[in-house]
């Protein structure tokens, strides 16, 4: 039995420390950014999009969503092609990083939501 | 832990198994779906064992019990294998930055450790075990759960840490 309490011991030593770097709760959703600009770099991929932006001096990494969800709520890799002026609304890391989750994306007269 | 995961994210970008997961719509959900049948297959099949050895079910005989689901648990680890390389190779350079997909590499590494051990040591073994099992062995069986469902649980950690 000394065994196997080691092994649980070990088990939930190595499982349970694990928390909080990058999830959905790393982004402050009390405080919705909104800007206007165009991505520098785009990566349309999975498991999710992303892209670069220069913003306040900084140059940000930009979240996107799956590439199907995009796709099927109507937003094209061409919409936010680098250079296209676009309108984001997003949400910054609380731990400082210049690193942002987007909830929409204002592009060609239409919103789409990426949540 | 983190360089040399570079290093495999490196070389499945350069030999374009990387492009092809991140820049299809449809490879990324189909292999994190076989990932998911793969673990289901795994614990459904070596959990059920486990649980045996452990002590549950006496009346059922533990060798023809670990000859019919042993070979489910290793179709789904093989699944897993390499559903989950193509996961890696879509995301490589965050997962090798990631200190639970650590985790959940050191648990696997673990796990197989604890599965190889028991393969040795009980191999010739098992086919007495109708009746008492040693504890020792009750022991592994029931770490083979433990790591099992802690490398499961870091995976799906990983995209909420």
């Amino acid at each position: 039995m000394r065994s196997l309490t080691l092994f649980a011991a070990a088990a939930v030593a190595i499982a349970l420390p694990a928390a909080a770097h990058h999830g959905w709760s790393s982004y402050d959703e009390s405080k919705p950014l909104t800007i206007a600009g165009s991505f520098t770099q785009l990566s349309w991929g999975n498991p999710h999009g992303t892209a670069k932006m220069q913003w306040q001096g900084k140059v940000w990494d930009v979240i996107l969503a799956p590439t199907g969800r995009m796709e099927a709520r109507g937003l094209t890799q061409a919409d936010v092609a680098p250079g296209k002026k676009i309108g984001l609304t997003g949400y910054a890391r609380r731990d400082g990083t210049a690193e942002m989750r987007i909830e929409r994306i204002r592009v060609n007269g239409k919103t789409v939501e990426l949540r | 832990m983190e360089p040399l995961l570079l290093t495999v994210a490196g070389w499945f970008d350069a030999a374009g198994i990387g492009p092809w997961a991140r820049g299809s719509g449809i490879v990324y959900p189909v292999a994190n779906s076989l990932h998911l049948l793969g673990l289901v297959m795994l614990v459904g099949g070596i959990g059920v064992v486990d649980l045996r050895v452990a002590g549950l079910w006496r009346s059922i005989p533990v060798a023809p019990l670990s000859h019919a689901l042993t070979p489910v648990a290793i179709i789904g680890l093989a699944l897993m294998l390499a559903s989950g390389a193509i996961l890696f190779a879509a995301d490589g350079r965050t997962l090798a930055a990631s200190p639970v997909f650590h985790r959940k590499l050191v648990l696997i590494a673990l796990a197989l450790a604890n599965a190889a051990a028991f393969r040795w040591l009980w191999r010739d073994a098992i086919g007495g075990w109708d009746g008492r099992v040693p504890v020792a062995a009750r022991a592994m069986a029931l770490a083979s759960i433990a790591l099992w469902l802690a490398a499961g649980t870091m995976g799906r950690w990983i995209a909420y840490s």
